[in-house]
C-alpha cells in the first residue's frame, strides 16, 4: 500500500473510530457501572490517537516537510492534540465524563478535514517560500496545540456549567489559592474512625455522615437539613477526628479545565512569541497586526482574563467558566474564521 | 464594572488648614494617588476589563479594513444605508477605525494596561510572594481544621512522613514536633516574571517605534542603491538611517520547481563602503535577510525591470518593463518595442514571471509568438531575440534598536508562564502528646492532583503503621 493510500485509508478510519468512542462515552455517562465501556472508549481514543498519529508521519515521509503547511494538516494535526490532551485531562481527572466531551470535539474535527474538505485540499502540496524554514515547525506546532489545549479546557468548562446548572459554585485552583480552605458546611468533625471502619467491612467505603453531608451539599441545603440532623448529632462527642474534604465532581472538572486552560495558555504564550520571532528574523517585523496575529493576541487576551478572574473576590462561581467557554468559540475564530478574511500570510485557503 | 473614577475627587475635609497651599496640595495628590488611584489599577476587575476592551478593540481592526484610501471608505460604509444604522464613513474615519492600532485611544489603553499591570505587580504580586516565602509551623490543632485537605491520624509520626514528603519532592522544614514542607515556590514567582516582562517588552516596543524606521526599495539587478525610500520612521530615528554605506544588487533571481512554481527567491547582495568597496556579501532570500550596522535587509518582492533585446545585429537594448494594472488577475509586465524608426509600428511584449517566456503581441492585440530568453523571431520583418529578463529585487529594509530589549521581554514571558504552571503546594504537621498527629496542606492551582498526592500521603501513613483501613472517604460521584 503506498503513502497517499494509506492517508486516505487512514483519514476515514480514525474518523470512524472517533465516532464509536464518543458513542462509546456517552452510553458510558449513561451506564457508569459497567467498568468496560470506560476501558473500550478509552481504547478507542487511543486507537484514534496513534491512528493520526500514522497518517501525519505518512505526509510528513510523502512531503519530505512537517505536515502543517494546509488546512487539512493542520486539523488532523489539531485533532491528533485534542486526543492528546484528553489522555492529560483523563489521567489527571479519573473522569470519564471529560471524553464525553472531548470525543465529540475531536469527531467533529476529523469528520470536517476527511469529509468535508474537497479532495483538492487534502493532497499534500509543496511549501511557498515563505514557509521555508525551520521555524514553521516551531510555531505552528506550538500553536496548534496550544488550540487543542485551550479547546479540551473550553469544553470542560462547558460540562462544569452543566454539571452546576442552577447552583452556587465556589471554585476550585487559582493562583491566589482559591479552594484549598474548609467549605464552611464541612467545619463540622467528620464521623468517627469507628464508624468508618464499620462501613468499610461491609463493603461500603464511604462514611454515613459524609453521604448525608454531600447529599446536603448536591441539593444545596435543601429538604436534606432533616435528615443531616441525625448523623450530626451522633458524631459531635469528642471523638470525631478531623478527616479530608475532598473535591466533588464538578471541583473536580472545575479543577481539571483550569488546569488544561493553564497548560494551553503558556503554549500559546511561546507560540506568538516564537511567531513574533520568525517574523522579525524572516519578513521584518515582530508584530504587524495582521488579522491572525490579532486573532491570536484576542485569544490570549479572553484566557489571561479568565486566568485573571478566577481570582478576583467579585468574580467567583461559574462566570469565569462562561469566560472559558466563550473562549472555544474564540480559538476557532482564529483558527478558522480567520481564513475567510483570506488575507495575510496565515490564510490555508477556504473553499466557498 | 469598575469603580466610578469620579468618586476618587479629593475630599476638602482631609486637608489641615493650617498648611500652606502648597504642601496641601501636594498631601492631597499623594492621598489621591494613595487611597484613590492605586487601589483602583491595583484592581483585578479593572485589569480583567482592560484585557477584555483590548480584545474587543483589536477585533474591530481585523472586521474593518485597515490603512486604505479614504475613497474605499467612502464605497464601503456609504451614509445611506449606514451599516448597522450608524456606521458610515465619516463616523469610521473620526473615530480612527481606519488604523484602529494607531489610534490614540487604543495606545491609551495599551498604557492604562502597563500601568495596571506595574501596580498589580507592587501591591499584590510581591506581598504574595513574600507571604509565600515566610511560612510559619502549624502550633495548633486548631489551625489545621481551616484546611479542606486535613486529617486528625490516630497512628503515624513526623518520622514516618519526613521520608513521603521527600520522595514527593517536597522541601522539608521540621523543628521539634512541627512541620512544614513545600514544593514548587516558583509557581509564585512565575507571574510576577510574566508581569514585569511584559513591561520590558512594552518598553521595548516603544524604544524601538521611537528609534527605528522602515524602508522599501525595488532594485533592478546590477544596480547600487542607498536606502531612501523610508515610510515609517520614529521620531528620534534620523542616526539609524545610513549613510556612509551603500548595496549593490549582483543579481536578482527566482528558482521555480519543475511544476513551475515559486522555489525560492535570491538576491546576490553586496554591501559598499563610502569608497565602493565590498565590505560584506551574502545571498539572501525569504527567511534569511542580510544585517550590516543594526539594519536589516530583508528579500520582500520582485518584479520584472526590463528585458534585453536585439534587433538584427543591432547592440543590446535595455528596454524598461512595467507593471500592467490587471485589477489583481495576476501579475503582469509589458512594455513597446517599435519596430520602425519613426515609431509608426511595434510590438508589445509582456512577461508574468523570470522564467523567461516572452509573449509577443502586434499593434491589434493579436499574440504573435511566445519567445524565451536565447530566442529570436521574425517580427515585422526584422529579427528580434531576446537576451534576457532582468528582475528586480523588493526589499524591506528596518532598523529597529528596540529588539534586544523586546526579545528579553520575549524570553523572560516565556519562562513566566512555563514557571507559572507549576502549583505551589504546603503541607504542614503537628505532632502532640495529648492531641494527636495533626496533618493539612493546601496548594494553589492543582487541587485535584494535590488532593490525590495528599491522600496518597495519608493512606501510606496508615498503612506504614498496619493499619489498612483507610481513613479518607472515596470521592462523592
Amino acid at each position: 500500500m503506498n503513502l497517499v493510500e494509506l492517508q486516505g485509508w487512514l483519514d476515514n478510519a480514525s474518523f470512524a473510530v472517533l465516532l464509536v468512542t464518543m458513542l462509546v462515552y456517552w452510553v458510558g455517562a449513561a451506564f457508569p457501572r459497567v467498568p468496560l465501556l470506560a476501558t473500550a472508549a478509552s481504547t478507542g481514543m487511543a486507537i484514534a490517537n496513534l491512528g493520526i498519529a500514522t497518517l501525519l508521519v505518512a505526509r510528513w515521509i510523502e512531503g519530505g516537510y512537517f505536515p502543517l503547511s494546509n488546512l487539512y494538516e493542520s486539523l488532523f494535526f489539531i485533532a491528533w492534540g485534542v486526543t492528546a490532551v484528553h489522555f492529560i485531562a483523563e489521567n489527571m481527572s479519573r473522569s470519564n465524563l471529560v471524553g464525553v466531551v472531548t470525543a465529540p470535539v475531536a469527531m467533529g474535527i476529523t469528520a470536517f478535514a476527511a469529509l468535508s474538505l474537497p479532495d483538492t485540499m487534502q493532497v499534500s502540496e509543496p511549501l511557498v517560500p515563505a514557509l521555508k524554514s525551520n521555524w514553521l515547525m516551531m510555531h505552528v506546532s506550538v500553536m496548534l496545540l496550544s488550540y487543542a489545549a485551550l479547546m479540551v479546557g473550553a469544553v470542560l468548562a462547558i460540562a462544569f456549567l452543566v454539571v452546576t446548572r442552577g447552583q452556587e459554585v465556589e471554585l476550585k485552583g487559582s493562583s491566589v489559592g482559591t479552594g484549598a480552605f474548609r467549605d464552611a458546611r464541612y467545619r463540622l468533625r467528620k464521623a468517627g474512625v469507628e464508624q468508618t471502619n464499620g462501613q468499610a467491612q461491609t463493603g461500603e467505603p464511604v462514611a454515613a455522615g459524609l453521604v448525608l453531608e454531600s447529599a446536603s451539599l448536591d441539593s444545596n441545603g435543601n429538604g436534606a437539613t432533616a435528615v443531616l440532623t441525625a448523623p450530626t448529632a451522633a458524631v459531635t462527642d469528642k471523638a470525631a477526628p478531623l478527616t479530608p474534604q475532598r473535591l466533588s465532581l464538578a471541583d473536580n472538572l472545575d479543577n481539571i479545565s483550569y488546569r488544561i486552560i493553564g497548560l494551553g495558555f503558556p503554549l500559546l504564550t511561546i507560540g506568538i512569541i516564537a511567531g513574533a520571532v520568525w517574523a522579525n528574523e524572516a519578513w521584518g517585523s515582530y508584530w504587524s497586526w495582521d488579522p491572525k496575529e490579532t486573532w491570536a493576541l484576542i485569544t490570549w487576551l479572553v484566557f489571561a482574563a479568565y486566568l485573571h478572574a478566577r481570582m478576583t473576590r467579585g468574580w467567583q462561581g461559574r462566570r469565569p467558566a462562561i469566560l472559558a467557554a466563550s473562549g472555544f468559540l474564540v480559538v476557532w475564530v482564529c483558527y478558522l474564521g480567520v481564513n475567510l478574511l483570506g488575507k495575510g500570510l496565515h490564510s490555508y485557503g477556504w473553499f466557498f | 464594572m469598575t469603580s466610578d473614577p469620579s468618586s476618587s475627587s479629593l475630599s476638602p475635609d482631609t486637608t489641615p488648614a493650617a498648611l500652606p497651599f502648597w504642601s496641601g496640595l501636594k498631601l492631597k495628590v499623594q492621598q489621591f494617588l494613595k487611597r484613590e488611584l492605586l487601589p483602583l489599577l491595583g484592581d483585578l476587575r479593572l485589569a480583567i476589563a482592560l484585557l477584555l476592551a483590548i480584545a474587543l478593540f483589536s477585533i474591530s481592526g481585523t472586521v474593518i479594513e485597515q490603512g486604505q484610501a479614504t475613497a474605499f471608505y467612502q464605497a464601503n460604509y456609504p451614509e445611506d444605508p449606514a451599516l448597522f444604522g450608524f456606521l458610515t464613513w465619516k463616523l469610521l474615519l473620526w473615530v480612527g477605525l481606519d488604523h484602529v492600532y494607531r489610534t490614540w485611544w487604543f495606545l491609551a489603553l495599551l498604557i492604562l494596561f502597563g500601568a495596571s499591570l506595574t501596580t498589580c505587580t507592587f501591591t499584590r504580586q510581591f506581598p504574595a510572594l513574600k507571604a509565600a516565602r515566610k511560612w510559619s509551623f502549624y502550633e495548633q490543632p486548631r489551625q489545621f481544621q481551616k484546611l479542606a485537605l486535613s486529617a486528625e491520624l490516630e497512628q503515624g509520626s513526623l518520622d514516618a512522613l519526613v521520608p513521603l514528603l521527600k520522595q514527593k519532592r517536597y522541601k522539608v522544614f521540621q523543628e521539634g514536633d512541627k512541620l512544614y514542607a513545600r514544593k514548587g515556590i516558583v509557581g509564585r514567582i512565575g507571574p510576577i516574571f510574566v508581569h514585569a516582562a511584559m513591561l520590558i517588552t512594552l518598553v521595548g516596543s516603544i524604544y524601538g517605534a521611537m528609534t527605528g524606521f522602515f524602508a522599501q526599495e525595488m532594485v533592478p539587478s546590477g544596480e547600487t542603491f542607498q536606502i531612501q525610500n523610508i515610510f515609517d520612521a520614529g521620531p528620534w530615528a534620523a542616526s539609524q538611517i545610513p549613510k556612509d554605506w551603500s548595496v549593490k544588487v549582483n543579481r536578482f533571481w527566482i528558482d521555480y520547481t519543475d511544476e513551475g512554481s515559486i522555489d525560492q527567491f535570491y538576491s546576490d547582495l553586496s554591501v559598499l563602503d563610502q569608497t565602493g568597496k565590498e565590505v560584506d556579501r551574502q545571498t539572501i532570500h525569504v527567511n534569511k535577510p542580510l544585517r550590516h550596522k543594526g539594519v536589516t535587509l530583508y528579500q520582500a518582492d520582485w518584479s520584472i525591470a526590463a528585458v534585453r533585446v536585439r534587433f538584427n545585429n543591432s547592440p543590446i537594448l535595455e528596454l524598461p518593463m512595467s507593471q500592467l494594472n490587471t485589477g489583481s488577475q495576476g501579475r503582469f509586465w509589458g512594455t513597446w518595442l517599435p519596430t520602425k524608426p519613426d515609431l509608426s509600428e511595434g510590438v508589445s511584449l509582456l512577461a508574468k514571471d523570470l522564467q523567461g517566456t516572452l509573449f509577443v503581441y502586434d499593434t491589434q492585440g493579436k499574440l504573435i509568438s511566445t519567445l524565451r530568453s536565447g530566442m529570436s523571431a521574425e517580427v515585422n520583418g526584422v529579427n528580434l531575440s531576446i537576451q534576457e529578463l532582468v528582475g528586480s529585487t523588493g526589499l524591506q529594509i528596518k532598523a529597529d534598536p528596540g529588539i534586544p530589549l523586546v526579545y528579553l521581554g520575549f524570553g523572560l514571558i516565556m519562562a513566566g508562564v512555563v514557571m507559572s504552571y507549576v502549583s505551589h503546594s504546603q503541607i504542614w504537621a503537628l505532632q502532640t502528646a495529648d492531641q494527636g498527629f495533626w496533618v493539612g496542606g493546601r496548594t494553589n492551582r492543582a487541587q485535584v492532583m494535590f488532593e490525590r498526592e495528599m491522600i496518597g500521603i495519608l493512606d501510606q501513613l496508615d498503612e506504614s503503621n498496619g493499619d489498612r483501613n483507610s481513613q479518607a472517604p472515596e470521592p462523592q460521584k
